[in-house]
């Protein structure tokens, strides 16, 4: 089905408010879902060695998408499926995917339930904005380091010191120098050619036509094309997702279904994240999948609930529909804190064991730019360690809980735990983490090591 | 016998159920309860439990809008009969009017959402426009619903400009001193927000509420 068909469906649906969208459509049919498909979690098994769980979920998440379809917020419509277009376009899904070019080109695949073959790892931290004088050293300090595939980044809110408004002229100028950026940063490292999601400044559909050229964004990197929560999709973000396919590159489909949200808790979250993806393929026009749900109060990606779907959700796929599953690392702490390393090792053995690739880290919840190379660097580690010593989804969630109890305590704090800015953790002219980094970085990993992660190789 | 009309109230509004808070609301005006303690005791009531019972992430975000759009219908049951009293007293009984949005370029309507189901459940009139809302809207239909308080959310950082525009209109026009403006989101800060010359934020809904409670409380006195 080509993105001509739904745009006719956007216009020819059947008409319904948005409210009666979120409560009689989404929030009444999930509610019913999650009880007849007993979708039940448990805090303490984040990540849950249940087949049959993991079948229902999926089975009820394509329920939910051939049962309500898609929601379409500028026309008011609603875009139905059948179910075998649906299934065809689950089919079809690719199973692999090149980003990049030349001898840095990666090619992302559907990975499988402890899998032994390696997540690809995609460092940065999607969208958190930064004052223009960071930018390239931050990207540089994520894609210098050698375990990195592929790289992300924040977005420029100010350029030769003016505030960046969307919309409007600067945008452009904003997207524009934010990938002249990256290609310097790629060139600095000696790696031109990785792939890369970008053009993170672009909010509007105005950034995605600036950028949309070779010396820019190139055909074999990719941007975002966003579902709105829940299952709702506009012509805005149709139209950036058109844009790339007359253009010839990627889109990622992004989906932030919300635990605590119109779904309820995590099941219902779940089921949002299965359709959600499902439906992506279609009204997003998805080349892969970005998993990133997000928790309705700490919003971070390491907290119990989100912990559990991103698990369950990639197992879902893995057993029923295997997809490229790129699974976001977004931690409530900053660069420079001992709980941003607690939270990336144990966010990256859930997704690794459940079958997903790793993208992060989008640290202190991606509002601010307090990210650093290392976290990635731990990420990474992390995700090749339980590759290698085959870790088991109970080991990776016992070692989980072990976790846990060094870093819940943030989603307890207040003004959360946001740490460091880059350039306190940092050092600007060598571009490595000042010693105090280094050294929380090192009593971390051997934290992990005792508590049996094969971190040696 | 109030008191076991009043609990039924409360009950619907828990329960978030539209036909029986209209019931029970209309059975209580029949009954001779005065509307201004339906409305009290009863309906804001069993809205607040709700309010507090989501922000204790006991109940999630469907219970929340079902009590708003039950409370919103038991609402409309009473209202004629409020106006009635009001109009007697001279005492308003409307908790305020608030005009909510997504200021302009933005999208994200989650935490915008939220805030505007918790001012309905505490009995705020709210007029929610929506996301992407130019703030020539806003401020129009602020002046043509006769507001008490304009809300706008923004978690972009290349859209909070437009938040310090709306103010910045709002002055030129000779009109700041009509309304409150509160202001909301992620990245927004109390210093964010006295920079541009809001006359508050919030960090949840609850203090949200809270907010808005007060700037018609101190406009009262
Ligand atoms: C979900 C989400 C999305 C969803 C939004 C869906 C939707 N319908 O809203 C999608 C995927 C579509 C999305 C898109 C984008 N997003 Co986004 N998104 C988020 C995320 C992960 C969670 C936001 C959220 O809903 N939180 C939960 C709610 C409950 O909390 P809240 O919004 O903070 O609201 C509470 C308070 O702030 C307060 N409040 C809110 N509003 C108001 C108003 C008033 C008056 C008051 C008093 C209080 C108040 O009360 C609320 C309830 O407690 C944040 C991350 C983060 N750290 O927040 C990024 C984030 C906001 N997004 C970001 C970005 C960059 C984008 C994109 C530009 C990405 C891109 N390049 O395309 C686009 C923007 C498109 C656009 N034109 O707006 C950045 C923004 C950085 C910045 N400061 O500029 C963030 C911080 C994260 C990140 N690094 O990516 N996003």
């Amino acid at each position: 089905m080509d993105y001509l068909e739904i745009i006719d469906r956007s216009d020819s649906g059947e008409y319904i408010s948005e409210e009666n969208w979120d409560l009689e459509k989404v929030a009444m049919t999930c509610m019913r879902l999650v009880s007849q498909y007993d979708l039940k979690w448990d805090r303490q098994n984040l990540v849950p060695d249940d087949p049959a769980l993991a079948d229902r979920v999926f089975a009820a998440g394509l329920a939910l998408a051939v049962e309500i379809g898609a929601y379409n917020r500028s026309s008011e419509r609603i875009l139905r499926f059948e179910r075998d277009e649906l299934e065809s376009a689950l089919r079809d899904m690719k199973q692999t995917l090149s980003m990049g070019q030349g001898a840095d080109e990666r090619v992302l695949f559907a990975r499988q339930i402890e899998d032994s073959r390696p997540p690809l790892v995609w460092a940065g931290n999607p969208g958190a904005p930064h004052p223009e004088a960071l930018f390239l050293p931050a990207v540089v300090s994520w894609a210098q380091e050698p375990i990195v595939d592929l790289i992300t980044c924040g977005t420029l809110a100010e350029v030769d010191g003016r505030e960046v408004r969307t919309g409007e002229a600067l945008e452009i100028t904003a997207t524009r120098r934010e990938l002249t950026y990256l290609h310097q940063a790629l060139a600095h490292v000696g790696r031109p050619g990785m792939g890369m999601l970008a053009a993170q400044s672009s909010v509007s559909e105005l950034g995605d036509l600036a950028a949309a050229n070779p010396d820019y964004l190139r055909t074999c990197d990719a941007h975002l094309v966003p579902m709105l929560n829940e299952l709702k999709i506009d012509n805005r973000n149709i139209a950036r997702a058109v844009n790339s396919i007359e253009y010839g590159m990627r889109n990622g489909g992004l989906y932030c279904a919300i635990s605590g949200g119109l779904g309820g808790d995590a099941p219902g979250c779940a089921l949002i994240s299965v359709a959600s993806m499902i439906l992506g393929l279609l009204t997003n026009r998805a080349d892969y999948h970005i998993l990133h749900p997000i928790h309705i109060r700490h919003v971070a990606t390491s907290t119990r609930e989100v912990l559990w779907v991103e698990s369950v959700v990639l197992q879902a796929f893995a057993r029923n529909a295997p997809a490229i599953i790129v699974t976001d690392v977004y931690p409530k702490s900053g660069a420079l804190t001992r709980e941003l390393l607690y939270e990336t090792a144990a966010n990256a053995l859930a997704i690794t064991v459940s079958g997903g690739h790793l993208e992060g880290c989008g640290s202190a919840d991606g509002l601010v730019p307090h990210a650093t190379g290392l976290e990635p660097r731990l990420m990474g580690e992390v995700g090749h360690a339980a590759c290698r010593q085959g870790v088991t989804r109970a080991q990776a969630n016992q070692w989980i809980l072990q976790l846990m109890e060094k870093y819940e305590h943030v989603f307890r704090m207040p003004e959360g735990n946001p740490g460091a800015r880059f350039d306190q953790a940092y050092d600007l002219e060598t571009l490595q983490p000042l010693p105090e980094w280094t050294r929380m970085y090192e009593e971390v990993k051997t934290e992990l090591k005792e508590m049996g992660l094969d971190l040696s190789g | 016998m109030n008191d076991v009309i009043i609990t039924a109230i409360q009950q619907t509004l828990i329960e978030g159920n539209v036909e029986t808070a209209e019931t029970a609301a209309r059975a209580a005006l029949e009954a001779g309860v005065d509307a201004q303690t339906i409305l009290n005791e009863g309906l804001m009531r069993g809205a607040d439990i709700v309010g507090q019972q989501f922000e204790a992430g006991e109940v999630f975000l469907p219970q929340l809008m079902f009590t708003a759009r039950a409370l919103k219908a038991a609402m409309a049951i009473i209202t004629p009969e409020l106006k009635r009293l009001s109009a007697e007293s001279g005492i308003s009984s409307s908790k305020g009017r608030v005009v909510l949005a997504t200021i302009q370029s933005d999208i994200h309507d989650i935490g915008k959402n939220i805030v505007s189901t918790m001012l309905t459940t505490g009995g705020f009139e709210v007029i929610d426009l929506g996301v992407d809302v130019p703030i020539k809207r806003i401020i129009s239909t602020a002046l043509d619903e006769g507001a008490d308080i304009i809300g706008c959310s923004a978690m972009l950082t290349t859209s909070m400009p437009f938040m310090s525009d709306l103010i910045k209109t709002l002055e030129a026009m000779g009109q700041r001193e009509r309304f409150k403006v509160m202001i909301g989101g992620a990245s927004v800060t109390p210093a964010y927000a006295e920079r541009i010359g809001a006359d508050g934020t919030a960090a949840n809904a609850v203090q949200a509420l809270q907010l808005a409670r007060q700037f018609m409380q101190n406009a009262l006195a």
